[in-house]
């Protein structure tokens, strides 16, 4: 036990030993990029890919996949969006997005372990299903002129400074990392990702805790969606496509297994911070937009690379 | 390691070149306004015969798009109301990427005989097969922008290179000739972002030697991804002065930005969506160029007409577009761009 948390430890900080590369040579270029402003940028523009990459982790550690959390994102965008102007308080709202985005993770859970439908299936048509509805509230419109309240209340900034969705992430983060490295839930996704049947034959309730997992999933899509809506005033059906791979890869960047039963919060987390951090440096130093695509890649082809070079070593 | 090295850069040498190649540019092309169709073709030909039109747009979880269908629609009770007996089925696509949903929409259309198709294809290519066996079918097509079809005989929309000269003129006019400037670019794939970009730049180059375009990037028409940029650009160019958009949705994300440094930066979009004109009139975004989705829609099936009618009208069509600021977000759209119902 005490070997495996070493090793998680060491893990991690190959992400950190990259990320400060990174924040080296992009100073180097343009020395804005260092400061205090930028650095805080850096982490809010991480914090939506964030919460849903944590949340995604729990999927990815049971040895599945949720697709369907951009979906998610756009139904809780444009419910609460409803709610909100049409003046309901803005804590009740809040909460009325998170307990939608569990739900709906809560469903997925059930269809695939209920019904037997693998996973990256089953969320490939909530993914459908879910951006469907969020058009159908909306009748393809976006939801308009967000109540400033909500908006300072979400992505306004602790004493000026500090913004609010940071709070956000490092909040997720920790009551995640709590649940899966102390509770027994936690064990058991560990597990259930390792081996599922022996699980299973141990005695561990695998669905329930699956169920659990997914909704979890869904939690990470709720938060993300409160802070891009109160970031930008406006509930668009459209918002969230394609954040499903930007969350994978922060994921495997951070150490995930896709095969499951290996990663860890911490390590997503400054997955999706390196994300962030790659991102914005790009820009600070403007490199050409085409170019842009090739780095991205080629950072998170390498960065997975370099954890599982690392892990062999360690092995040996 | 040589040979693999020397076989990519052929490659890219090959895609480079090919990429550069277009064959069809309808912003360079020979056409004429749709003021001038109208001057010079004079009535629209009056058709006997039952008609049944079918136009396919983009994807209505766009805003541009559903408007472009309220404006088939207000031409097809128009036309009926003309004594004439049409009816135009509008369609789309299930989202911007399902290419191939276009196409079938579009291959069903054909199999019904249609009298003639309006399309705006998602791509350059996806609809290319469609057209080809409405071109053997001998089904006129309309190319409805801002997709190009090669193979389609007509082009109807607006110039997309003067969206971005329009704003290029009016924010060199703001500024006075002088001042930094950015550009936060589209899809880069898209024909519309190029050419917005293009216009712009060229127009600065020409006209404004005072102006510095000191950043371009792409935010692929999303409204985070576009804020975030103007972000990090405002604390890089402190001096920034303007921030031209390929669209209305990202320059409201980019507005947003704006007020939460507290700046004063002028910000243009383009498309004249709802939000951009509430914004312009709450004092936020500065300007948008509108390209009048709803009367595109009906110089599209005036133009249908024309062609199914016997005129020979040219390859490609204008339609009308303006900017809109503060002065004139509150005239209507008849008003701006002067326009009459076709003729009969």
């Amino acid at each position: 036990m005490l070997k495996i948390k070493k090793f998680k430890i060491f893990r991690e900080f190959g992400i950190l030993v990259a990320l400060f590369a990174m924040v080296i040579i992009f100073t180097a270029l343009n020395p804005i990029y260092i400061s205090f402003n930028n650095i805080i940028d850096i982490i809010q523009q991480s914090a939506i890919n964030g919460l849903i990459a944590i949340g995604i982790t729990f999927a990815i550690l049971t040895a599945g996949i949720d697709l369907s959390v951009g979906s998610t994102l756009a139904i809780v965008i444009v419910v609460v969006g409803k709610f909100l102007t049409s003046g309901l308080n803005p804590i009740i709202a809040i909460f009325i997005g998170i307990l939608i985005g569990f739900l709906l993770g809560v469903f997925n859970g059930l269809l695939i372990t209920k019904l037997k439908i693998q996973p990256f299936v089953a969320t490939l048509g909530t993914m459908s299903v879910y951006r469907g509805i969020a058009y159908v509230i909306t009748g393809g419109w976006p939801v308009l002129n967000m109540p400033r309240d909500f908006r300072n209340l979400v992505s306004g900034r602790v004493f000026n400074i500090i913004p609010i969705p940071i709070f956000i992430l490092i909040g997720f983060a920790i009551i995640t990392h709590i649940l899966l490295n102390h509770t027994r839930f936690g064990t058991y996704v560990y597990s259930i990702g390792g081996n599922e049947e022996a699980t299973r034959l141990s005695g561990v309730n695998v669905e329930k805790n699956k169920v659990l997992a997914y909704g979890l999933v869904g939690v990470g899509a709720a938060l993300a969606a409160l802070v891009l809506l109160a970031r930008l005033g406006t509930g668009e059906p459209t918002a969230g496509q394609g954040y499903e791979l930007d969350a994978i890869a922060a994921a495997a960047i951070g150490g995930t297994s896709l095969a499951g039963g290996k990663g860890s919060v911490l390590g997503t987390f400054l997955g999706a911070i390196l994300l962030s951090a790659l991102k914005v440096g790009l820009i600070v130093t403007g490199v050409d937009t085409f170019w842009q695509f090739i780095a991205t890649g080629s950072i998170i082809i390498i960065a997975v690379y370099l954890e599982h070079v690392q892990s062999q070593l360690y092995k040996k | 390691m040589k040979k693999v090295l020397a076989l990519l850069s052929v490659c890219l040498l090959v895609f480079g070149l090919a990429g550069n190649v277009m064959a069809f540019n309808p912003d360079s092309a020979d056409g004429i306004t749709f003021y001038e169709m109208r001057d010079q073709f004079g009535e629209v030909p009056n058709i006997e015969t039952e008609l049944r039109l079918g136009a396919v747009a983009k994807a209505f979880e766009n805003e541009y798009w559903r408007t472009l269908r309220t404006g088939y629609e207000a031409m097809e009770e128009k036309l009926n109301n003309k004594g004439m007996d049409v009816e135009i089925d509008v369609r789309a696509a299930q989202g911007e990427n399902d290419e191939q949903g276009q196409l079938s929409i579009v291959q069903n259309m054909i199999n019904n005989e249609y009298s003639a198709l309006l399309l705006s294809p998602i791509s350059d290519g996806n609809l290319v097969p469609g057209v080809e066996s409405a071109n053997e079918k001998g089904i006129p097509v309309v190319n409805v922008n801002d997709g190009i079809i090669e193979n389609a005989p007509n082009y109807v929309g607006p110039r997309a290179i003067q969206n971005g000269e329009l704003a290029a003129e009016w924010i060199s006019e703001k500024l006075n000739g002088e001042g930094e400037v950015a550009i936060v670019v589209g899809m880069p794939k898209a024909f519309a972002a190029r050419q917005r970009t293009i216009g712009f730049e060229n127009w600065m180059e020409e006209n404004a030697p005072g102006i510095d375009i000191v950043e371009r990037q792409n935010a692929d028409w999303d409204r985070l991804k576009a804020m975030d940029l103007a972000n990090i650009w405002l604390k890089t160019h402190p001096n920034l002065k303007a921030i031209f958009c390929n669209n209305d949705t990202m320059a409201l994300g980019v507005q947003e930005a704006v007020n939460n440094a507290g700046k004063d930066i002028l910000v243009v979009g383009v498309d004249g969506i709802g939000e951009a004109y509430d914004s312009i009139r709450n004092g936020e975004m500065d300007a948008t160029i509108d390209s009048f989705p709803f009367y595109k829609a009906q110089v599209a099936v005036e133009a249908t007409l024309r062609v199914m009618g016997g005129q020979d009208i040219p390859r490609v069509v204008w339609t009308p577009q303006a900017l809109i600021d503060s002065s004139n977000v509150d005239a209507s759209a008849e008003e701006i761009i002067d326009w009459k119902d076709p003729e009969f």
